[in-house]
Protein backbone atom coordinates (compact mmCIF):
# COMPACT_ATOMS: atom_id res chain seq x y z
CA UNK A 1 0.00 0.00 0.00
CA UNK A 2 1.71 3.35 -1.22
CA UNK A 3 2.91 4.92 2.43
CA UNK A 4 0.87 8.33 1.86
CA UNK A 5 -2.58 6.29 1.70
CA UNK A 6 -1.81 3.95 4.52
CA UNK A 7 -0.90 6.73 6.81
CA UNK A 8 -4.13 8.55 6.05
CA UNK A 9 -6.21 4.90 6.31
CA UNK A 10 -4.22 4.61 9.95
CA UNK A 11 -5.20 7.77 11.00
CA UNK A 12 -8.83 7.83 9.86
CA UNK A 13 -9.62 4.41 11.35
CA UNK A 14 -8.56 5.36 14.54
CA UNK A 15 -10.84 8.56 14.77
CA UNK A 16 -13.60 6.22 13.76
CA UNK A 17 -12.90 3.83 16.18
CA UNK A 18 -12.67 6.37 18.94
CA UNK A 19 -15.41 8.62 17.87
CA UNK A 20 -19.05 8.09 20.04
CA UNK A 21 -21.35 9.26 16.49
CA UNK A 22 -19.63 6.19 14.85
CA UNK A 23 -20.56 4.30 17.84
CA UNK A 24 -24.05 5.70 17.90
CA UNK A 25 -25.03 5.89 14.59
CA UNK A 26 -23.61 1.58 14.66
CA UNK A 27 -26.17 0.57 17.57
CA UNK A 28 -29.00 2.79 15.95
CA UNK A 29 -28.00 1.51 12.76
CA UNK A 30 -28.11 -2.11 13.82
CA UNK A 31 -30.69 -2.46 16.70
CA UNK A 32 -32.70 0.85 15.03
CA UNK A 33 -33.50 -1.61 11.67
CA UNK A 34 -33.45 -4.92 13.86
CA UNK A 35 -36.02 -3.77 16.31
CA UNK A 36 -38.37 -1.84 13.93
CA UNK A 37 -38.45 -5.26 11.78
CA UNK A 38 -39.29 -7.39 14.50
CA UNK A 39 -41.72 -5.41 15.81
CA UNK A 40 -43.12 -4.84 12.19
CA UNK A 41 -43.44 -8.06 11.37
CA UNK A 42 -44.47 -9.31 14.75
CA UNK A 43 -47.45 -6.83 14.29
CA UNK A 44 -48.25 -7.85 11.04
CA UNK A 45 -48.28 -11.41 12.27
CA UNK A 46 -51.14 -10.75 14.99
CA UNK A 47 -52.89 -9.11 12.05
CA UNK A 48 -52.59 -5.36 12.66
CA UNK A 49 -54.40 -3.84 9.45
CA UNK A 50 -52.21 -0.45 9.40
CA UNK A 51 -49.16 -2.26 9.37
CA UNK A 52 -50.06 -4.75 6.80
CA UNK A 53 -50.93 -2.06 4.61
CA UNK A 54 -47.28 -0.49 5.02
CA UNK A 55 -46.02 -3.42 3.92
CA UNK A 56 -47.71 -3.59 0.59
CA UNK A 57 -46.46 -6.86 -1.46
CA UNK A 58 -44.97 -8.26 1.92
CA UNK A 59 -48.23 -8.05 3.52
CA UNK A 60 -49.32 -11.75 2.20
CA UNK A 61 -45.45 -12.98 2.98
CA UNK A 62 -44.52 -15.07 5.81
CA UNK A 63 -41.80 -16.27 7.17
CA UNK A 64 -38.11 -15.19 6.66
CA UNK A 65 -39.50 -13.98 3.10
CA UNK A 66 -41.40 -10.91 5.12
CA UNK A 67 -38.71 -10.49 7.72
CA UNK A 68 -36.08 -9.96 4.87
CA UNK A 69 -38.73 -7.99 2.84
CA UNK A 70 -39.92 -5.92 5.89
CA UNK A 71 -36.19 -5.12 6.77
CA UNK A 72 -34.83 -4.39 2.84
CA UNK A 73 -37.72 -1.81 2.98
CA UNK A 74 -36.49 -0.11 6.48
CA UNK A 75 -33.06 0.00 5.26
CA UNK A 76 -33.37 1.37 1.98
CA UNK A 77 -34.63 4.41 3.75
CA UNK A 78 -32.92 4.58 7.43
CA UNK A 79 -29.80 2.74 5.99
CA UNK A 80 -29.23 5.42 3.87
CA UNK A 81 -29.80 8.18 6.18
CA UNK A 82 -28.26 6.62 9.37
CA UNK A 83 -24.82 6.09 6.86
CA UNK A 84 -25.19 9.70 4.88
CA UNK A 85 -25.10 11.11 8.43
CA UNK A 86 -21.89 9.60 9.64
CA UNK A 87 -20.18 10.55 6.77
CA UNK A 88 -21.07 14.01 6.36
CA UNK A 89 -20.20 14.41 9.94
CA UNK A 90 -16.71 12.27 8.63
CA UNK A 91 -16.30 14.91 6.33
CA UNK A 92 -18.14 17.99 7.80
CA UNK A 93 -16.16 17.92 11.18
CA UNK A 94 -12.91 19.13 9.72
CA UNK A 95 -14.60 22.51 8.98
CA UNK A 96 -16.74 22.63 11.78
CA UNK A 97 -13.89 21.72 14.36
CA UNK A 98 -11.44 23.89 12.56
CA UNK A 99 -9.00 20.33 12.24
CA UNK A 100 -8.70 21.24 8.19
CA UNK A 101 -6.42 23.59 8.51
CA UNK A 102 -4.19 21.14 9.50
CA UNK A 103 -4.48 18.76 6.48
CA UNK A 104 -3.02 21.30 4.37
CA UNK A 105 0.87 21.83 4.23
CA UNK A 106 1.81 17.71 4.53
CA UNK A 107 3.29 15.18 2.88
CA UNK A 108 -0.19 13.44 2.32
CA UNK A 109 -2.41 15.09 0.10
CA UNK A 110 -5.64 16.17 0.39
CA UNK A 111 -6.85 13.63 -2.18
CA UNK A 112 -5.53 10.93 0.03
CA UNK A 113 -7.20 11.94 3.21
CA UNK A 114 -10.35 11.68 1.60
CA UNK A 115 -9.75 8.81 0.16
CA UNK A 116 -9.06 7.17 3.37
CA UNK A 117 -12.11 8.93 4.53
CA UNK A 118 -13.91 7.09 2.10
CA UNK A 119 -12.18 3.73 2.48
CA UNK A 120 -12.65 3.81 6.53
CA UNK A 121 -16.58 4.48 5.93
CA UNK A 122 -16.80 1.72 3.00
CA UNK A 123 -15.47 -0.85 5.78
CA UNK A 124 -17.51 0.12 8.44
CA UNK A 125 -20.54 -0.04 6.35
CA UNK A 126 -19.75 -3.83 5.57
CA UNK A 127 -19.20 -4.02 9.25
CA UNK A 128 -22.74 -2.80 10.20
CA UNK A 129 -23.84 -4.82 7.08
CA UNK A 130 -22.85 -8.23 8.54
CA UNK A 131 -23.83 -6.90 12.32
CA UNK A 132 -27.59 -6.20 10.99
CA UNK A 133 -27.75 -9.37 9.29
CA UNK A 134 -26.33 -11.53 11.84
CA UNK A 135 -28.90 -9.54 14.32
CA UNK A 136 -31.58 -9.95 11.86
CA UNK A 137 -31.04 -13.56 11.25
CA UNK A 138 -31.12 -14.16 15.21
CA UNK A 139 -34.40 -12.34 15.51
CA UNK A 140 -36.11 -14.53 12.79
CA UNK A 141 -34.70 -17.46 14.88
CA UNK A 142 -36.14 -16.48 17.79
CA UNK A 143 -39.09 -15.50 16.33
CA UNK A 144 -40.23 -19.34 15.18
CA UNK A 145 -39.11 -18.95 11.48
CA UNK A 146 -36.91 -21.82 11.86
CA UNK A 147 -33.73 -22.53 10.50
CA UNK A 148 -33.54 -20.57 7.33
CA UNK A 149 -33.46 -22.22 4.09
CA UNK A 150 -31.49 -21.60 0.88
CA UNK A 151 -34.20 -18.93 -0.33
CA UNK A 152 -34.37 -17.27 3.37
CA UNK A 153 -30.16 -17.03 3.24
CA UNK A 154 -30.36 -15.77 -0.39
CA UNK A 155 -32.65 -13.12 0.88
CA UNK A 156 -30.47 -12.42 3.95
CA UNK A 157 -27.28 -12.26 1.24
CA UNK A 158 -29.33 -9.41 -0.87
CA UNK A 159 -30.09 -7.50 2.62
CA UNK A 160 -26.73 -7.87 3.53
CA UNK A 161 -25.82 -6.35 -0.47
CA UNK A 162 -28.51 -3.57 0.28
CA UNK A 163 -27.30 -2.30 3.49
CA UNK A 164 -23.31 -2.13 1.66
CA UNK A 165 -25.04 -0.44 -1.38
CA UNK A 166 -27.22 2.00 1.43
CA UNK A 167 -23.73 2.72 2.51
CA UNK A 168 -22.07 3.61 -0.81
CA UNK A 169 -25.28 5.44 -2.08
CA UNK A 170 -24.15 8.04 0.90
CA UNK A 171 -21.23 9.01 -0.76
CA UNK A 172 -22.43 12.45 -2.28
CA UNK A 173 -22.85 13.43 1.93
CA UNK A 174 -18.80 13.80 1.43
CA UNK A 175 -19.02 15.81 -1.69
CA UNK A 176 -22.07 18.33 -0.51
CA UNK A 177 -20.32 18.39 3.47
CA UNK A 178 -16.84 19.76 1.07
CA UNK A 179 -18.89 22.55 -0.82
CA UNK A 180 -20.88 23.45 1.87
CA UNK A 181 -18.04 23.27 4.70
CA UNK A 182 -19.62 21.62 7.37
CA UNK A 183 -22.03 18.72 8.48
CA UNK A 184 -25.44 20.16 7.58
CA UNK A 185 -24.84 20.40 3.62
CA UNK A 186 -24.07 16.59 3.72
CA UNK A 187 -27.23 15.31 5.83
CA UNK A 188 -29.26 17.55 3.73
CA UNK A 189 -28.26 15.71 0.52
CA UNK A 190 -28.64 12.55 2.30
CA UNK A 191 -32.18 13.31 3.23
CA UNK A 192 -32.98 14.94 0.01
CA UNK A 193 -31.46 11.18 -1.60
CA UNK A 194 -34.29 9.48 0.57
CA UNK A 195 -37.11 11.56 -0.16
CA UNK A 196 -35.83 11.65 -4.22
CA UNK A 197 -35.28 7.62 -4.07
CA UNK A 198 -38.91 7.51 -2.72
CA UNK A 199 -40.66 9.06 -5.09
CA UNK A 200 -39.08 7.40 -8.12
CA UNK A 201 -40.01 4.24 -6.10
CA UNK A 202 -43.74 5.36 -5.66
CA UNK A 203 -43.94 6.33 -9.86
CA UNK A 204 -42.85 3.49 -10.53
CA UNK A 205 -39.51 4.15 -12.09
CA UNK A 206 -37.05 3.48 -9.00
CA UNK A 207 -35.47 0.73 -11.10
CA UNK A 208 -33.53 3.17 -13.16
CA UNK A 209 -33.13 5.63 -10.40
CA UNK A 210 -29.74 4.19 -9.22
CA UNK A 211 -30.34 5.13 -5.39
CA UNK A 212 -33.66 2.96 -5.54
CA UNK A 213 -32.30 0.40 -7.52
CA UNK A 214 -31.21 -1.83 -4.99
CA UNK A 215 -33.76 -1.55 -2.43
CA UNK A 216 -36.11 -2.74 -5.23
CA UNK A 217 -33.74 -5.58 -6.01
CA UNK A 218 -33.51 -6.68 -2.55
CA UNK A 219 -37.21 -6.49 -2.49
CA UNK A 220 -38.12 -7.92 -5.46
CA UNK A 221 -34.94 -9.35 -7.25
CA UNK A 222 -36.79 -9.96 -10.35
CA UNK A 223 -37.60 -6.68 -11.19
CA UNK A 224 -34.72 -5.13 -11.54
CA UNK A 225 -31.63 -5.95 -14.13
CA UNK A 226 -28.02 -6.59 -13.54
CA UNK A 227 -27.71 -3.19 -15.68
CA UNK A 228 -29.70 -1.49 -13.62
CA UNK A 229 -28.44 -2.68 -10.11
CA UNK A 230 -24.94 -1.76 -11.83
CA UNK A 231 -25.87 1.77 -12.25
CA UNK A 232 -26.51 2.19 -8.80
CA UNK A 233 -22.27 1.76 -8.30
CA UNK A 234 -21.90 4.82 -10.31
CA UNK A 235 -23.15 7.35 -7.77
CA UNK A 236 -20.63 6.27 -5.25
CA UNK A 237 -17.91 6.23 -7.90
CA UNK A 238 -18.39 9.36 -9.12
CA UNK A 239 -19.17 11.09 -6.34
CA UNK A 240 -16.14 9.58 -4.35
CA UNK A 241 -14.05 11.03 -7.40
CA UNK A 242 -15.96 14.46 -7.42
CA UNK A 243 -15.12 14.73 -3.26
CA UNK A 244 -11.71 14.01 -4.05
CA UNK A 245 -11.44 16.20 -6.02
CA UNK A 246 -12.66 19.08 -4.39
CA UNK A 247 -10.19 18.20 -1.32
CA UNK A 248 -7.53 18.48 -3.61
CA UNK A 249 -8.74 22.08 -5.35
CA UNK A 250 -9.58 23.17 -1.54
CA UNK A 251 -8.90 26.25 -0.39
CA UNK A 252 -9.46 27.98 2.97
CA UNK A 253 -11.35 31.51 1.87
CA UNK A 254 -14.44 30.72 3.15
CA UNK B 1 24.59 33.84 4.03
CA UNK B 2 22.24 31.90 5.79
CA UNK B 3 20.01 29.59 3.69
CA UNK B 4 16.47 30.59 2.62
CA UNK B 5 14.22 28.43 4.11
CA UNK B 6 11.22 30.27 2.51
CA UNK B 7 10.97 33.44 0.40
CA UNK B 8 7.48 35.23 -1.36
CA UNK B 9 8.08 37.93 -3.74
CA UNK B 10 5.16 40.53 -4.26
CA UNK B 11 2.70 37.57 -3.17
CA UNK B 12 -0.56 39.41 -3.94
CA UNK B 13 -4.21 37.70 -2.64
CA UNK B 14 -7.19 40.51 -2.65
CA UNK B 15 -10.60 39.51 -1.75
CA UNK B 16 -13.95 41.67 -2.36
CA UNK B 17 -13.91 44.81 -0.70
CA UNK B 18 -9.95 44.59 -0.60
CA UNK B 19 -8.87 42.88 1.65
CA UNK B 20 -6.14 40.54 1.39
CA UNK B 21 -2.61 40.76 0.92
CA UNK B 22 -0.82 42.65 -1.23
CA UNK B 23 2.84 42.39 -2.87
CA UNK B 24 4.01 41.15 -0.10
CA UNK B 25 8.67 40.08 -0.14
CA UNK B 26 9.57 37.94 2.70
CA UNK B 27 12.15 35.71 3.64
CA UNK B 28 12.70 33.26 6.29
CA UNK B 29 16.70 32.46 6.55
CA UNK B 30 17.70 29.00 8.56
CA UNK B 31 17.84 29.61 12.39
CA UNK B 32 15.90 32.64 12.51
CA UNK B 33 12.75 33.34 13.74
CA UNK B 34 11.28 35.90 11.89
CA UNK B 35 7.89 37.85 13.52
CA UNK B 36 5.11 39.42 11.72
CA UNK B 37 3.00 41.81 14.01
CA UNK B 38 0.20 43.89 12.94
CA UNK B 39 -3.13 44.75 14.17
CA UNK B 40 -6.18 42.23 14.00
CA UNK B 41 -6.85 41.78 10.55
CA UNK B 42 -4.18 43.16 9.05
CA UNK B 43 -3.79 39.92 6.91
CA UNK B 44 -0.82 38.10 8.80
CA UNK B 45 -2.91 34.64 8.97
CA UNK B 46 -4.00 35.23 5.14
CA UNK B 47 -0.29 35.69 4.49
CA UNK B 48 0.15 32.62 6.57
CA UNK B 49 -2.37 30.84 4.65
CA UNK B 50 -0.80 31.53 1.01
CA UNK B 51 2.21 30.44 2.63
CA UNK B 52 1.39 26.81 3.17
CA UNK B 53 -1.07 26.53 -0.12
CA UNK B 54 -4.15 27.36 2.33
CA UNK B 55 -5.01 29.41 -0.62
CA UNK B 56 -3.85 30.41 -4.14
CA UNK B 57 -2.45 33.37 -4.57
CA UNK B 58 -3.16 36.14 -7.17
CA UNK B 59 -0.09 36.87 -8.69
CA UNK B 60 3.24 36.22 -7.17
CA UNK B 61 5.76 33.53 -6.08
CA UNK B 62 6.28 31.58 -2.45
CA UNK B 63 9.41 29.38 -2.26
CA UNK B 64 9.86 26.72 0.28
CA UNK B 65 13.38 25.81 0.10
CA UNK B 66 14.67 25.62 -3.20
CA UNK B 67 10.73 24.44 -4.29
CA UNK B 68 8.23 26.50 -5.84
CA UNK B 69 5.27 26.10 -4.10
CA UNK B 70 3.02 24.44 -6.50
CA UNK B 71 6.20 22.06 -7.01
CA UNK B 72 6.72 21.14 -3.38
CA UNK B 73 6.60 17.37 -3.22
CA UNK B 74 6.22 15.39 0.05
CA UNK B 75 9.79 15.30 0.71
CA UNK B 76 9.30 19.23 1.35
CA UNK B 77 6.03 19.10 3.31
CA UNK B 78 7.46 16.37 5.51
CA UNK B 79 10.31 18.80 6.49
CA UNK B 80 7.55 22.03 6.93
CA UNK B 81 5.60 22.35 10.35
CA UNK B 82 2.60 24.68 11.05
CA UNK B 83 -0.30 25.51 13.30
CA UNK B 84 -2.92 28.30 11.44
CA UNK B 85 -5.64 28.11 12.96
CA UNK B 86 -7.51 25.56 15.26
CA UNK B 87 -4.85 23.10 16.57
CA UNK B 88 -4.86 19.34 15.12
CA UNK B 89 -6.80 17.61 17.68
CA UNK B 90 -9.70 15.99 17.48
CA UNK B 91 -11.74 15.73 20.75
CA UNK B 92 -12.40 12.16 20.93
CA UNK B 93 -8.27 11.33 20.75
CA UNK B 94 -5.93 11.77 23.80
CA UNK B 95 -3.30 14.00 23.86
CA UNK B 96 -0.74 11.32 22.90
CA UNK B 97 -3.24 10.01 20.14
CA UNK B 98 -3.30 13.36 18.81
CA UNK B 99 0.43 13.75 18.18
CA UNK B 100 0.82 10.38 16.88
CA UNK B 101 -1.51 11.07 14.24
CA UNK B 102 -0.23 14.64 13.72
CA UNK B 103 3.57 12.25 13.63
CA UNK B 104 1.52 10.22 10.95
CA UNK B 105 0.50 12.45 8.77
CA UNK B 106 3.84 14.31 8.55
CA UNK B 107 5.51 11.06 7.09
CA UNK B 108 7.75 10.30 10.09
CA UNK B 109 8.33 6.51 10.10
CA UNK B 110 6.49 4.37 12.41
CA UNK B 111 9.32 3.22 14.67
CA UNK B 112 10.63 6.83 15.52
CA UNK B 113 6.63 7.85 16.67
CA UNK B 114 6.32 6.73 20.48
CA UNK B 115 9.93 8.27 21.30
CA UNK B 116 9.10 11.42 19.40
CA UNK B 117 5.27 11.65 21.11
CA UNK B 118 6.96 10.85 24.84
CA UNK B 119 9.38 14.00 23.88
CA UNK B 120 6.93 16.78 22.27
CA UNK B 121 4.82 15.75 25.56
CA UNK B 122 7.29 16.83 28.04
CA UNK B 123 8.45 19.64 26.13
CA UNK B 124 5.09 21.34 25.97
CA UNK B 125 4.27 20.32 30.12
CA UNK B 126 1.64 17.76 28.81
CA UNK B 127 2.43 13.97 29.98
CA UNK B 128 -0.14 14.47 32.69
CA UNK B 129 -2.75 15.21 29.43
CA UNK B 130 -1.41 11.66 27.52
CA UNK B 131 -4.15 9.70 28.25
CA UNK B 132 -6.82 12.25 28.38
CA UNK B 133 -9.02 13.00 26.13
CA UNK B 134 -8.72 16.37 24.21
CA UNK B 135 -12.29 17.21 24.54
CA UNK B 136 -11.96 17.50 27.73
CA UNK B 137 -8.63 19.84 27.71
CA UNK B 138 -8.54 23.45 27.95
CA UNK B 139 -8.47 25.47 25.19
CA UNK B 140 -4.87 26.50 26.58
CA UNK B 141 -3.98 23.21 26.87
CA UNK B 142 -5.18 22.37 22.99
CA UNK B 143 -3.10 25.07 22.10
CA UNK B 144 0.00 23.42 23.35
CA UNK B 145 -0.76 20.31 21.80
CA UNK B 146 -1.35 22.06 18.35
CA UNK B 147 2.09 23.16 19.12
CA UNK B 148 3.79 20.28 20.18
CA UNK B 149 2.01 18.48 16.86
CA UNK B 150 3.78 21.60 14.55
CA UNK B 151 7.42 21.45 16.49
CA UNK B 152 7.82 17.44 17.36
CA UNK B 153 9.35 16.54 14.01
CA UNK B 154 11.64 18.81 14.23
CA UNK B 155 11.04 20.66 10.79
CA UNK B 156 13.46 23.22 8.86
CA UNK B 157 10.32 25.40 8.62
CA UNK B 158 7.88 26.53 11.24
CA UNK B 159 4.97 28.47 10.59
CA UNK B 160 2.79 29.50 13.19
CA UNK B 161 -0.01 31.78 13.51
CA UNK B 162 -0.87 33.74 16.93
CA UNK B 163 1.15 30.20 18.74
CA UNK B 164 0.41 32.10 21.87
CA UNK B 165 -3.46 32.40 21.64
CA UNK B 166 -4.69 31.28 25.28
CA UNK B 167 -1.36 30.23 26.70
CA UNK B 168 -1.18 30.73 30.26
CA UNK B 169 1.95 32.78 30.74
CA UNK B 170 3.91 29.37 31.66
CA UNK B 171 3.05 28.00 28.45
CA UNK B 172 4.06 30.92 26.89
CA UNK B 173 7.74 30.88 28.53
CA UNK B 174 7.34 26.94 26.80
CA UNK B 175 6.44 28.06 23.23
CA UNK B 176 8.65 30.63 23.26
CA UNK B 177 11.64 27.88 24.33
CA UNK B 178 10.58 25.63 21.93
CA UNK B 179 10.68 27.85 19.25
CA UNK B 180 14.24 29.08 20.35
CA UNK B 181 15.76 25.32 20.41
CA UNK B 182 14.39 24.64 16.75
CA UNK B 183 15.92 27.88 15.66
CA UNK B 184 19.29 27.07 17.10
CA UNK B 185 19.11 23.41 15.81
CA UNK B 186 18.80 25.55 11.83
CA UNK B 187 15.19 25.82 11.92
CA UNK B 188 13.91 28.74 9.94
CA UNK B 189 10.43 30.41 11.71
CA UNK B 190 7.86 32.62 11.26
CA UNK B 191 5.66 33.39 13.67
CA UNK B 192 2.90 36.03 13.82
CA UNK B 193 1.59 37.79 17.14
CA UNK B 194 -0.40 40.43 18.11
CA UNK B 195 1.40 40.70 21.46
CA UNK B 196 4.84 42.86 20.64
CA UNK B 197 5.93 41.99 24.24
CA UNK B 198 6.26 38.18 23.58
CA UNK B 199 7.37 38.39 20.02
CA UNK B 200 10.04 41.06 20.67
CA UNK B 201 12.16 38.54 23.20
CA UNK B 202 12.12 35.86 20.64
CA UNK B 203 12.65 37.43 17.26
CA UNK B 204 15.54 38.04 15.26
CA UNK B 205 13.80 39.90 13.00
CA UNK B 206 10.25 41.95 12.95
CA UNK B 207 8.39 42.80 9.85
CA UNK B 208 4.98 44.87 10.49
CA UNK B 209 1.84 43.83 8.69
CA UNK B 210 -0.96 46.59 7.99
CA UNK B 211 -3.87 46.45 5.73
CA UNK B 212 -2.19 43.71 4.17
CA UNK B 213 0.90 45.11 2.82
CA UNK B 214 4.66 44.86 5.09
CA UNK B 215 5.21 48.53 6.27
CA UNK B 216 8.66 48.05 7.83
CA UNK B 217 10.73 46.58 10.56
CA UNK B 218 11.14 46.94 13.83
CA UNK B 219 14.47 46.21 16.02
CA UNK B 220 14.16 43.93 18.20
CA UNK B 221 16.71 45.10 20.62
CA UNK B 222 15.09 48.58 20.21
CA UNK B 223 13.29 50.50 23.57
CA UNK B 224 9.90 51.33 23.25
CA UNK B 225 9.26 48.55 20.65
CA UNK B 226 5.38 49.20 21.09
CA UNK B 227 5.45 52.95 20.39
CA UNK B 228 7.90 52.42 17.57
CA UNK B 229 4.69 49.62 16.04
CA UNK B 230 1.85 52.20 16.09
CA UNK B 231 4.32 55.35 14.76
CA UNK B 232 4.81 52.88 11.60
CA UNK B 233 1.13 51.90 11.60
CA UNK B 234 -0.15 55.47 12.05
CA UNK B 235 2.09 56.78 9.30
CA UNK B 236 0.91 54.05 7.42
CA UNK B 237 -2.77 54.97 7.67
CA UNK B 238 -1.95 58.47 7.03
CA UNK B 239 -0.36 58.03 3.83
CA UNK B 240 -3.18 56.02 2.63
CA UNK B 241 -5.51 58.54 3.64
CA UNK B 242 -3.39 60.82 1.66
CA UNK B 243 -3.79 59.05 -1.28
CA UNK B 244 -7.48 57.72 -1.28
CA UNK B 245 -8.33 61.63 -0.76
CA UNK B 246 -9.88 63.32 -3.35
CA UNK B 247 -7.61 66.55 -4.29
CA UNK B 248 -9.50 69.81 -3.64
CA UNK B 249 -10.53 71.82 -6.80
CA UNK B 250 -8.79 74.79 -7.58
Amino acid sequence: MHTAFAAALTVEVRKFAASRVVRTATVLVVLGIAVLTGSMTAAAEAGNEEILAQLGAFADAEGWDRLAGVAAQITGAGGLLGFGVVLAWAVGREFAEGTVSGLFALPVSRATVMAAKLTTFAVWTAGVAVALVTVLAVTGVVAGNGAPDAEAFAGLGRLLALVVFSGLLAAPAAWAATLGRGLLPGIATSIGTVVVAQVMVVSGTGAWFPVAAPSLWAMRPGDVSAVQLALALLVPLISGLLAMRAWSRLQLDR
Amino acid sequence: MSELRLQTRNLTRAFPGGAGVHGVDLDVTAGQIHALVGLNGAGKTTLMRLLLGMLRPDSGAVRLGGCALGEAGAATWARVGHLVGHPLAYPELDAESNLTVAARMRGVPRPRIPAMVARALAELDLEQYARVRTRVLSSGNRQRLGVAGALQHDPDLVVLDEPTNALDPAGVLLVREALLRRAHAGAGVLVSSHHLDEVARIAHRITVVNRGRTIGTLDPEGVEIERAFFALVHADDERRKGCTQPSRPR
